[in-house]
């Protein structure tokens, strides 16, 4: 199946910086998971172990497999897709107020993080193989694709993990086709529904989580003490940081969830300001060769499969980094390919095996 | 080519070139964002630094303050006056508390404290941070602390703590001496007495506590500590130890102030008491009663009893000998003799007829007796107003302020203790500033036989004795003797004299033996002799009202219009050792104050002579004592 031409055209740079970020990664859930007492680690630390060894057999099937073949089946991961968030939603494990998970026994399944590459999948193939000619009906059924597993999601609701796919969809619809007026529009229409939302869309922790962003120091035990601690994790860290296993902040529990959607500020504070640029930088080329992938497409479903791909992985990034610095409000969204969690991981693995497959695939038939 | 003909552009297509490009203004606009990301780690973890890093260490490092002891207190023979004992407080840390309701419950149970009483202190600390304890029995009897010890497994959260408190082993013996202490007031930690004083930390609140506050309190030691986000102790960074305050030993004598203070619990009347070494300032019993105990602030005053102590009507917070200024009647009469043989008004053997008073400016002054032709001594013996008018006559006033300053009347003394008040001595520049008016040569008459403005405290008149026990120097009264720094106790260089003027012996001489016939002839003095120790004196009454103002005040208050009595001393005479005062509040005789001045005297001179101490007198109320009285009962 994978022959030695298409061998010798694997982005080897990408996937060792896949790896190299996902091994930073471990080492900062090691940090902070880790029992002075016993001087032991975690069992979160062999977990996430497997889990990226999973993510790495996902990524070679998804990188050794033709994507176009993975498009003709497109249909079918969405339908699973589908079921399995609607599972989730019905019969699912409850976790930080969202019933998200499935348990498998051996460990716990969130499917909503594969909606962002079966998404991807499915507009990609949509846009090339059916209504290429963009009729009504066409851009109807691409708002369903995305909005099937939006709504089910948000239903669990765990909305952070929803509004991921809307960065892919639009970056598809652009590409695709859709004229950036329409964009534009988008953008007035929500700057000016955003009262509205804001009464009556919203929840109230929601709200106070954006209150509290906006003054974090108003309620520093309350709602704002989140935003504070990983201001004060990254700020502290320095230039130099504090040391692998001595960051304060993150060893004694200040910073809550630290190994999950805060591990970006456990690196800042141990490793300080030179191991923050050092890991923009690895997640900046990681984007970057994503993009270029893009470029380099043979035809028009790999780009888009590509694009949709890195616009959803570009969106968190770049949405979990500013929350570590404080800059943005506190959302549960994990930061891809560090922060603790197996399907995480495992989706985003799987994900980049696409982005390689199309890269790999610039010269085949 | 199946793909590719699929692949036919349609109308909404975009063309290769407009994706790229997209893809190149997407690359591009990423590249500027992570500049931004960098920049903001940059402004975070570079520029704001060391306000990050200050949070950080808020965060997990906390300092437990390590009390100092404060230093011990003796007396001069090496006494413990004031020290500190173990108190076992009981006390809550709700974060340990499984179930606070109950536990409190129970707890209320074993120790009888009452439930409301201890449901009350939780809610007033429902919103200190939950690992910080709340003291829930302070100073906890045996029997609270065993039972809790016994239970200790059906109370979880509750503890027992160890914490030093000030213990004054006599009780209200020298309470106004030593004074108490409390937790110093926002107040007093913006004064520059204060200054540096933790929030929280014990600090002296009033008499040698006070005064000494910054030797006897010591240093406190710090520990710092890691702690994790619930309170939680992790490891011990840094120990600075405690360093205790230093012992201070007093020149007070306990066996002469605990004998005052039983001659006076023996006489039945409150009042006060100042005994002082006249050569050096040494003060030796210093006694204001009613008294207080000063154990009681120690362990925390309670709102109640605070209350009951300030409103009490006889005032046993106020400090008589220092505080209380009444008129010095009669015993002012030393400070005239002195003022007119000095200035040189009269000889020793001026004499003056009393007729039973004396016409003077006009208006008849009474004498309380008739005493016949009486000289300097014999006036002073029989404290005879008549004689004493008749230097008024002769005496400008500010003559008689300038020898009573010098004698230490209407000044402060000085003593090493806070808040003293000062006396009046009246002058004519006094009376021009206070009251705009010239001074009238009548009020120079009432002020020569100690009435009128005049004012002194106790401790003053005793300055008054000592000055004229050691010829003109006004020694300072002074408690401090040694301090103990470490290496032992060393003494402290005595404080120096307020003023010194020569008084000449010939007046020395005189007014010395005026004063010893009042206590050894047939003077009012009486009560006061000890055989064989010269002792001499001066008896005064301090009118509280005069007799028109009682006659109109007569039952319409509950106030009580008896006078006081005085009697200073300085024994003995020609070289006088030791000197003071005694004031009977509302005892009514002058004479009366004298047997407490005795058995004080009486104690001194057996310790000095290794005999066993005298036993409290008995109350002087017989039948004979009355019948003895006329003479004494008509003094001023």
């Amino acid at each position: 199946m994978l022959e030695q031409r298409l061998y010798r055209h694997i982005d080897w740079l990408l996937l060792g910086s896949l790896f190299l970020l996902a091994a930073i990664g471990v080492a900062m859930i090691y940090s902070t998971t880790y029992d002075p007492t016993t001087g032991g680690a975690s069992p979160l630390v062999s977990i996430q172990l497997w889990a990226l060894a999973l993510g790495f057999l996902a990524l070679v099937i998804t990188l050794s497999i033709d994507y176009r073949w993975f498009a003709d089946l497109s249909p079918v991961f969405f339908m699973g897709l589908v079921g399995l968030v609607a599972y989730a939603l019905l019969f699912g494990t409850t976790g930080g107020g969202a019933r998200r998970w499935i348990d498998l026994g051996a460990f716990n399944l969130q499917p909503s993080e594969f909606a962002r590459m079966v998404v991807a999948l499915g507009l990609a193939t949509l846009f090339t193989r059916y209504w290429q000619g963009r009729t009504p009906f066409g851009w109807l059924m691409a708002v369903t694709v995305v909005a099937i597993p939006f709504v089910l999601i948000a239903q669990q609701p765990d909305l952070g993990t929803a509004v991921t796919l809307l960065p892919v969809a639009l970056v598809i619809f652009v590409f695709a086709g859709l004229p950036l007026r329409y964009v534009g529009l988008l953008i007035v229409v929500g700057t000016l529904s955003a009262p509205a939302v804001w009464a009556y869309g919203l929840e109230d922790y929601q709200r106070e989580r954006i209150l509290s962003f906006l003054d974090p120091e108003k309620d520093p035990r309350g709602a704002g003490y989140q935003q504070l601690q990983a201001k004060i994790t990254a700020g502290s860290g320095g230039a130099t940081g504090k040391g692998f296993l001595r960051g304060t902040q993150s060893q004694y529990n200040f910073l809550p969830v630290a190994h999950n959607d805060f591990v970006f500020s456990v690196l800042a504070e141990e490793q300080g300001f030179l191991g923050v640029v050092v890991a923009l930088g690895l997640y900046l080329f990681v984007i970057l060769r994503g993009m270029d992938a893009a470029r380099l497409a043979k035809d028009r479903l790999g780009m888009y499969l590509v694009v949709g791909i890195m616009a959803g992985f570009t969106f968190q990034v770049i949405y979990n980094i500013a929350m570590s610095a404080g800059l943005a409000p506190v959302k549960g969204l994990t930061l891809p390919l560090m922060s603790y969690g197996g399907s995480s991981v495992i989706a985003t693995l799987a994900a980049f095996g696409f982005v390689l497959n199309v890269r790999m695939r610039r010269f085949t038939n | 080519m199946k793909t590719s003909s699929r692949f036919a552009p349609g109308a909404l297509e975009r063309p290769r070139d407009s994706l790229a490009v997209l893809l190149a203004v997407w690359r591009w606009g990423m590249v500027l964002v992570f500049a931004g990301l960098a920049a903001g780690f940059w402004w975070l973890q570079v520029v704001e630094y060391d306000k990050y890093r200050q949070h950080a260490e808020d965060n997990h490092q906390r300092t437990l303050v390590l009390s100092a002891p404060r230093g011990a207190v003796l007396d001069r023979d090496g006494r413990v006056l004031a020290e500190n004992r173990d108190s076992l407080n009981i006390t809550l840390s709700r974060e340990q508390a499984e179930d606070l309701e109950g536990t409190v419950a129970l707890l209320a149970d074993l120790s009888g404290v009452p439930l409301s009483e201890l449901r009350a202190i939780v809610e007033r600390h429902r919103r200190d941070p939950p690992f910080r304890p709340v003291v829930l029995i302070r100073d906890a009897a045996f029997d609270q602390v065993a039972a809790v010890a016994a239970h200790k497994r059906e109370l979880p959260g509750i503890y027992v703590q160890q914490l030093p408190v000030r213990f004054y082993p006599a009780g209200d013996v020298a309470a106004h001496i030593l004074g108490y202490v409390g937790e110093v007031s926002e107040a007093e930690m913006a004064t520059p007495e204060f200054e540096g004083v933790r929030r929280g930390a014990i600090v002296g609140k009033s008499g040698i506590e006070r005064s000494y506050n910054r030797l006897l309190m010591g240093r406190d030691g710090a520990r710092r500590v890691v702690v994790d986000n619930v309170g939680r102790e992790i490891r011990v960074l840094d120990e600075r130890l405690p360093r205790e305050g230093r012992q201070i030993q007093l020149t007070l004598d306990y066996d002469l102030q605990e004998a005052a203070e039983d001659a006076f619990a023996d006489a039945g009347f409150n009042g006060s008491a100042v005994f002082l070494d006249p050569r050096s300032g040494e003060i030796l019993a210093l006694v204001s009663r009613p008294a207080y105990d000063p154990n009681v602030f120690a362990r925390g005053i309670d709102g109640e009893t605070w209350g009951r102590l300030n409103r009490d009507r006889l005032r046993p917070l106020n400090h008589r000998a220092l505080q209380g200024r009444y008129s010095p009647g009669s015993t002012f009469k030393v400070a005239m003799a002195v003022a007119a043989l000095e200035e040189g008004v009269v000889t020793p053997d001026f004499r003056v007829a009393c007729p039973g008073g004396r016409r003077v400016h006009g208006r008849f002054f009474r004498c309380h007796s008739t005493h016949g032709s009486v000289d300097m001594r014999e006036a002073l013996e029989k404290s005879c107003n008549s004689y004493f008018y008749a230097l008024g006559e002769k005496m400008e006033i500010d003559q008689i302020h300038k020898w009573a300053t010098a004698l230490g009347l209407g000044e402060l003394s000085g003593v090493d203790l806070p808040h003293e008040v000062r006396g009046l001595m009246p002058s004519t520049a006094w009376k021009r500033e206070r009251r705009g008016e010239r001074w009238y040569p009548g009020e120079t008459i009432s002020v020569a036989i100690g009435q009128g403005a005049v004012s002194v405290t106790p401790i003053s008149l005793a300055v008054m004795m000592a000055t004229v026990a050691n010829g003109g120097t006004r020694v300072t009264p002074h408690l401090l003797a040694a301090v103990n720094e470490g290496q032992g106790f060393e003494r402290v260089r005595r404080p120096v004299p307020r003023s010194r003027v020569a008084i000449s012996p010939t007046t020395l001489e005189v007014v010395t033996e005026g004063l010893w016939f009042v206590v050894n002839r047939a003077g009012t003095g009486r009560r006061g002799r000890i055989y064989g120790r010269d002792v001499m004196g001066k008896t005064g009454t301090a009118q509280v009202v005069s007799l028109q103002g009682r006659a109109a005040a007569a039952g319409s208050s509950d106030q009580d219009f008896r006078d006081h009595g005085w009697f200073v001393f300085a024994v003995p005479a020609g070289a006088p050792e030791i000197a003071g005062a005694v004031f009977g509040e509302h005892n009514e005789h002058g004479y009366l104050s004298a047997p407490i001045a005795r058995h004080v005297l009486e104690t001194y001179f057996a310790k000095k002579d290794g005999l066993p101490r005298p036993t409290v007198p008995v109350p002087p109320f017989g039948r004979r004592a009355w019948a003895a009285a006329p003479a004494e009962a008509a003094d001023q």
